[in-house]
């Protein structure tokens, strides 16, 4: 195995944070970029594949991601959020590039249909297997929101849709779906708070 | 009270949600009016730590290896390009006889950067049995800011491209295939857009026997038989 540039250990530069690694990304380490992918593909691959429903798609999607954010590293700043947050955003521009080259009518089938359903029953078992607590109990904090606040969040963030194809597929007023889409994202901001008040 | 209910003058403050989501259509003027607006600015900013936070709420999934494999080949190939790169770019240009039926167009046009774009060949995986090849490209002047790549593996080509400018509307970019002075280059089906951040990636079809260049052109949608346009990219074999 090669050295990086830098001369660190493939064990030294598993102990940077991730902010530490992007900028050795920067600097063109494919080691750095290495151990960034193994901390953020299943998260990335997931995010594609519940916003695209398709294996293949979501394959293209991520890939298409983290290559973007190997030549754009330079273009992080640890003061808009983490590079989990960072890199997520771009595998969700991504796949809202992918889905928008779809007609509406396609993308909310294939919304609907969801992607949980299309795992297969194997996959469906490691899924069950790498769960976590705080990604349950936020899980939980968007099914308790109301119906008609949780839909239009879900279709806006994972279906690509626009709030105004969203008024149109709703047969609701523009006003009425922004709002909701307000109120939802203030419940779940105050839910958000709530635990870090208590630490969690 | 949380802070994002203060101040609700703003007439714009219902569109942050949907801003924050990525679903308001005319983003661009949201986005404007964020520059003055301070009370906007602090509700987008609350909100979005709810939307950053709803990929956690997706059912968890294994990416395939498959994914793995493609991502960090492409990524060490590159990696290995730019460190050769980094060593050898004030490398004279190989010289190298013009094909025929490019003489001309390219001699009339911006021109290859030729003195500033140096060719390197490397072996990615010198001293190994595993036969990858990456050649740089040679971009042409007027694409200041531009580079990109073949990697040729197991008889597979991909051109890998970045810093290139959106194709004017109408136009996309092509892929040619040049062999050797007696002939044309041939035309392709592959036709690319670039993203965003102006990279592109595009498999290069076809068997590589024989062919002397690679290179691309901005030609009308769906393509051309032949050229209409000098090469903004060359890649020499």
């Amino acid at each position: 195995m090669r050295a990086p540039p830098g001369g660190a250990s493939r064990a030294e530069l598993r102990r940077l944070a991730d902010e530490e690694l992007v900028q050795l990304v920067a600097a063109s380490d494919a080691d750095a970029f290495e151990i960034v992918f193994e901390r953020h593909a299943d998260a990335a691959f997931a995010l594609a594949y519940r916003m695209c429903g398709r294996r293949s798609v979501a394959e293209d999607v991520a890939q298409e991601a983290f290559l973007a954010l190997w030549r754009g590293a330079r273009r992080y700043d640890r003061t808009r959020g983490s590079v989990r947050t960072w890199a997520l955003g771009i595998v969700h521009n991504r796949a809202v590039d992918a889905l928008r080259r779809s007609s509406v009518h396609e993308r909310r089938r294939a919304h609907e249909e969801g992607a949980e359903e299309a795992l297969e029953a194997p996959e469906r078992t490691d899924v069950q297997a790498i769960g976590n607590t705080a990604s349950a109990e936020l899980r939980g904090a968007l099914e308790q929101l109301p119906l008609e606040q949780r839909r239009v969040i879900e279709l806006a963030y994972f279906g690509g849709f626009t709030h105004v194809e969203i008024a149109t597929m709703l047969d609701t007023p523009v006003g009425t779906v922004k709002g909701r889409m307000r109120l939802g994202l203030q419940k779940l901001r105050g839910q958000l708070h709530s635990w870090e008040a208590i630490g969690g | 009270m949380s802070s994002f209910e203060i101040d609700q003058d703003c007439g714009e403050r219902a569109n942050a949600a949907a801003y924050a989501l990525g679903a308001l259509e005319d983003a661009d003027a949201y986005r404007e009016h964020l520059l003055s607006c301070a009370g906007c600015r602090a509700e987008v900013a609350e909100l979005q730590l709810a939307v950053d936070a709803l990929p956690s709420t997706v059912t968890p999934a294994s990416a395939p290896e498959s994914l793995r494999r493609r991502v960090l080949d492409a990524v060490r190939s590159e990696a290995d390009l730019l460190h050769a790169a980094g060593r050898k770019a004030d490398r004279a240009p190989r010289a190298r006889r013009t094909p025929g039926g490019w003489r001309l167009l390219i001699a009339g046009s911006a021109s290859l950067a030729a003195g500033a774009a140096a060719l390197i060949v490397l072996a990615v995986s010198s001293g190994s049995s595993n036969a990858v090849r990456v050649t740089t490209a040679q971009i042409a002047a007027s694409e200041r800011g531009a580079h990109g790549a073949l990697r040729v593996a197991s008889g597979r080509a991909e051109l890998v491209l970045g810093g290139m400018r959106q194709a004017p509307r109408g136009q996309i970019y092509e892929v040619w295939l040049s062999r050797g002075k007696a002939s044309a280059p041939a035309a392709t089906d592959a036709l690319f857009g670039v993203t965003k951040a102006g990279t592109a990636s595009v498999v290069v079809p076809g068997p590589l026997h024989g062919v002397r260049e690679v290179l691309v052109t901005r030609e009308p949608l769906g393509g051309s038989l032949h050229p209409t346009s000098a090469p903004i990219v060359r890649v020499v074999l």
